[in-house]
């Protein structure tokens, strides 16, 4: 489904060049779990950002089934973000102004569904994440836990056929950080493939396959022992 | 914008009321500032227009051209038998006078008269000036002598409910005569310079003997061409109609000294009449320019605020990107944003207009209305012009900013340097104007208490004017009687006649005053006739010589025999313009060339006129029995209220065919100075809103920025900083765009300022303490308007702004 050959990603400002990323490779099969970890800094969520094409890469291949996602152009980027990709982020990133049925709505809305049809896939992907009966709250009335299924709500009601989660437990206590992780894993159970960042060992745990990184590099790669 | 934009634009405005409010209600002021001058300049402008095929209509000027003459420039009228004479030599010329207007005859009714604005005109006066009628025919009526037309204020004033056609009314203009209304015509609107409520047919026979004179100026002469070009080409065919015509009165090439030309009569109204300076066309440009400048401020603050906000919705852009939306969708969202806006604003804008419109008009003696058939569309294209102006920065801004490396960062952009720097050049030329607008501010007050205040030679308070005396219809031996009458009256200490007053009704008369020894016609001096008491009302005293004195036989210049010398006083200013070194040498000498006048003394200027027009040299010549065309000014004390409404009843009693027309001396210099301080008002409600709008822009501003650097803060009071040193560095980070706003400011105002005054002969100087106390002034307003937040944050516990994000 995915596959990164010899990704780099280099900053460069006036003073300093730094390298985030050294020639990654990197294949993902549709239905995987994926969890990667790594100390601060070693290019996780760079590489996560490559991956939901919100950062490109400054050399290698981004390959997405049969599509070369490195020569698109930005509006098409984002048409393929707003179909293919859903977003888990670790401070949920919900619009404050919007209320979390909005907020889910917004999913859609960016692939121009009409108002009617995205009802029905609204209410179903919060009861999926069971934040229904928060539907018309803000997000400023909810907790952590409840603010990050709201999010993964959001990530989901478009049916994607990736979901990119950067550290979706790093601003949740253990309760709820557990069940957000049980919403990702039935997720995937149900089919979905997911990618995770995470510093929590127990829940890349119940990742299938586990990729260690440090200072830029993919330094392995392991299914996890069923 | 989709349904989720605007939800989250609505919830937005309402989450952050104080700022909706700074950034809606500063655009409305500023859009209602807008509105309201505009519609001022749309007045000003749209003079005439409301008059059906008025692009065709052109008003015949008399342009004079004599050396060193007080009365050279364009004047709006002409000979009275202009038009005969271009008729019988250009055939088949549409044109029209009008004779009067304003207070042009009076309407005698039950052994009264009222004064009315009556103007004669001749018979054709349809084919030019096509007014709406409402009963009767305009294009006949005129034809018969004895008819009249009235308009429908003047036929409820006569006839109340009854119908008018057919009934009649005795009008004065040169005799009594008794008129049949024909037609009532709808009544003038205000944005003409025509003035008529009755129109009577020009008589037969001629009106004065210098009605074929040319030279004089009596009438107004309007002339009808079917397109711009025939107009054109007739004016180059007027120098040598004037040459073969005047040559008889002005001599040869005579177009060279008085000239005639075509202003097309929607111009009229902004002209400059003589040596006036174009002020009231400097006056129009001037508040559409603060009107359009205070609009500016506004789009600044829209700008100003929507983009240091942008940091703060850094987060939103970068979800909104994630979710799938492109640069496009994000640029049409926030210019739709700023649309939204405006259109609020401008809504409000429209609400505050209305309110404030009574105000306004009170403040500069207008009645203007919003025309909202045509408002309302100017409005909306209004919106979307703002809209996207003031949207297009912020909205470029925030849909770049990159969405990876704002949601990998605690940290909000806001634009980064370059985002801080076109901010503080925003606030620089916010303020720049706005200080500009303070400067402007002051100097206009300063200037029109200096009219009010200033020396005009004579004490302002305690004097009458009466200017009926020099109506036709007053016989001598009538005016005689009155005036000694008036003489009787208690309060009135001295009667004074001349054929010119303070305020400048009556006669305008200038000459040039050959020197002896010296070659040509020599200076142009104004002179006027003075008559008995007139230098005792005015309080006169010379400065060298003496006064006109009976005892002295051969000051009165009314019989006085062909060549021999005319006594004559001079003002300081005739002085130096006649060649002499001192009041004192002029006494006793004779100047004049072949009509002799000798100086008897000297006394200091009197300024009768407005004070934009120069006070030229003035030489006065003595008339005994009764100056021609006299007017009397009376010096009372106790309540001149009280005292003119003696005189007035005085008068009816007296001169009961004539109506009174007297006032205060006030009152009447009062008229000078009404348009100047019409416009100093509406331009200080302008400027001090344009202030007002920048300081609110600078406000937000500064809430933004010290919520922005909360933990900056933090540290610097972790590494040592007091209250009092980040109070400061606010402070100071706000005062620097304040103060290089000066430099801006200062030349501006300085020209515009320069420009302005130099439109007044008698004026205040240019001084640097307008400017100085505009720099101190908006300093003040930027520490008083930054300090509260200042102070805030400086209290804030270092421990707490560090956590703050």
């Amino acid at each position: 489904m995915i596959r990164l050959d010899s990704v780099q990603r280099r900053y460069v400002s006036e003073e300093v060049e730094t390298t985030a990323l050294y020639d990654v490779d990197l294949a993902v099969e549709t239905g995987e779990f994926v969890a990667i970890m790594g100390p601060s800094g070693c290019g996780k969520s760079t590489l996560l950002n490559i991956l939901g094409t919100v950062d490109r890469p400054t050399g290698g291949r981004y390959r997405f089934g049969e599509q070369e996602l490195a020569a698109l152009a930005e509006p098409a980027l984002a048409r393929f973000r707003a179909e293919t990709l859903g977003f888990v982020f670790q401070s949920f990133n919900l619009i404050d102004e919007l209320t979390v049925e909005e907020n889910v709505a917004l999913g859609l809305a960016y692939r121009g569904s009409r108002a009617q049809a995205r009802r029905a896939r609204v209410a179903e992907a919060m009861d999926r994440v069971g934040i229904a009966h928060r539907s018309r709250h803000y997000p400023h009335q909810l907790s952590g836990g409840q603010q990050q299924r709201a999010a993964i709500a959001r990530a989901i009601v478009g049916d994607p056929k990736l979901i990119l989660a950067d550290e979706p437990t790093g601003n949740l206590d253990t309760e709820n950080g557990a069940q957000v992780m049980n919403i990702l894993a039935g997720l995937n159970e149900g089919g979905a493939t997911i990618v995770m960042v995470t510093h929590s060992p127990s829940h890349a745990d119940m990742a299938k396959r586990r990729i260690d990184m440090l200072d830029g590099r993919v330094i392995a790669s392991a299914l996890r022992a069923i | 914008m989709n349904r989720f934009a605007l939800l989250s634009l609505y919830r937005s405005l309402t989450r952050h009321k104080l700022y909706a409010a700074l950034n809606v209600g500063g655009l409305a002021v500023g859009i209602a500032v807008f509105l309201v001058l505009a519609l001022y300049v749309r007045f000003e402008t749209g003079f005439e227009t409301w008059l059906p095929r008025h692009d065709q209509v052109y008003l015949v000027q008399t342009e004079w051209h004599i050396p060193d003459s007080p009365f050279n420039g364009a004047f709006p009228n002409t000979m009275g038998g202009l038009l005969d004479q271009m008729r019988e030599d250009f055939p088949g010329l549409v044109g029209t006078r009008i004779r009067g207007g304003e207070k042009g005859g009076s309407v005698l009714r039950g052994g009264g008269a009222t004064t009315e604005d009556i103007a004669q005109v001749d018979p054709n006066f349809f084919r030019v000036f096509d007014l709406p009628m409402l009963s009767g025919r305009g294009d006949t009526a005129l034809a018969s002598p004895a008819s009249a037309l009235i308009s429908e204020t003047a036929a409820r004033k006569y006839f109340g409910t009854s119908d008018p056609i057919g009934q009649t009314l005795t009008i004065a203009v040169d005799s009594p005569q008794v008129y049949r209304v024909a037609g009532v015509f709808r009544d003038l609107p205000q944005d003409t310079e025509l003035q008529f409520s009755v129109l009577l047919p020009l008589p037969k026979t001629v009106p004065n003997p210098y009605w074929y004179h040319w030279g004089s100026t009596s009438i107004s002469t309007y002339l009808r061409f079917a397109t711009a070009a025939d107009a054109r080409s007739f004016a180059q065919k007027l120098p040598p109609f004037i040459d073969r015509r005047g040559f008889k009165d002005l001599g040869k090439d005579a177009h060279k000294t008085v000239n005639l030309t075509l202003l097309p009569i929607a111009r009229q109204h902004l002209e400059p009449q003589g040596q006036q300076s174009a002020s009231r066309k400097i006056t129009v440009a001037t508040l559409g320019i603060v009107g359009l400048l205070t609009l500016l401020i506004a789009i600044i603050n829209y700008v100003n605020l929507a983009t240091a906000r942008a940091g703060l919705r850094a987060r939103e852009v970068a979800i909104r990107k994630v979710l799938g939306a492109d640069r496009g969708a994000l640029i049409r969202q926030f210019l739709g944003e700023a649309v939204l806006m405006v259109a609020v604003a401008a809504l409000g804008g429209l609400i505050l207009a209305e309110l404030g419109l009574p105000l306004v008009n009170a403040a500069g003696g207008l009645s203007l209305t919003i025309p909202y058939a045509e408002i309302v569309p100017a409005l909306i294209g209004l919106t979307l012009l703002v809209g996207i102006v003031a949207g297009a920065y912020p909205a470029l801004l925030l849909s770049s900013f990159p969405a990876a490396s704002v949601l990998a960062s605690a940290r909000a952009p806001g634009g980064g340097r370059a985002g801080t720097r076109m901010r503080e050049t925003l606030v620089v030329v916010q303020f720049g104007l706005a200080i500009a607008f303070m400067i402007g501010t002051f100097v206009l007050v300063a200037q029109t208490r200096h009219v009010r205040n200033a020396d005009l030679g004579f004490r302002r308070d305690g004097l009458l004017l009466v200017t009926s005396l020099s109506d036709s219809n007053v016989t001598p031996a009538q005016a005689h009687a009155v005036l000694a009458a008036m003489r009787t009256l208690p309060g009135i200490t001295a009667v004074g006649i001349a054929n010119q007053m303070a305020g400048g009704s009556g006669t305008n008369n200038a000459d040039n005053v050959p020197l002896p020894g010296k070659p040509g016609n020599g200076p142009s001096l104004r002179w006027i006739e003075a008559g008995q008491g007139f230098f005792d009302v005015y309080g006169t005293k010379p400065i060298a010589g003496r006064l006109f004195d009976d005892a002295h036989g051969s000051d009165d210049g009314t019989k006085r025999a062909k060549g021999v010398a005319e006594n004559i006083v001079i003002t300081r200013k005739a002085v130096a313009t006649l060649g002499f070194r001192t009041p004192a040498d002029a006494v006793g000498k004779t100047v004049g060339g072949s009509n002799p006048l000798t100086i008897i003394g000297v006394v200091p200027d009197l300024r009768f006129l407005s004070p934009r027009l120069p006070n030229d040299p003035t030489y006065y010549v003595y008339k005994r029995d009764l100056p021609s065309d006299p007017v009397a000014s009376l010096r009372v004390s106790g309540d001149p209220r009280a005292i003119l409404a003696s005189v007035r009843t005085l008068w009816q009693q007296m001169v009961p065919q004539v109506p009174f027309d007297g006032d205060t001396a006030d009152a009447r210099l009062g008229r000078l100075y009404q348009a100047d301080d019409r416009a100093t008002r509406l331009f200080a409600i302008g400027a001090g809103l344009a202030v007002l709008i920048g300081c609110v822009g600078l406000w937000g501003l500064a809430s933004f920025n010290t919520q922005r650097r909360v933990k900056e803060i933090g540290i610097r009071k972790t590494l040592g900083a007091s209250s009092g040193d980040i109070v400061r560095l606010l402070i100071g980070q706000f005062l620097r765009p304040v103060m290089i706003a000066n430099l801006l400011a200062w030349p501006l105002a300085f020209v515009a300022m320069r420009t302005w005054l130099a439109g007044f002969d008698d004026r205040v100087a240019l001084s640097p303490l307008y400017f100085g106390a505009a720099t101190l002034l908006a300093v003040a307003i930027a520490v008083l308007t930054v300090i509260g937040q200042s102070r805030r944050a400086s209290r804030a516990a270092p421990a707490w702004a560090m956590r703050h994000e």
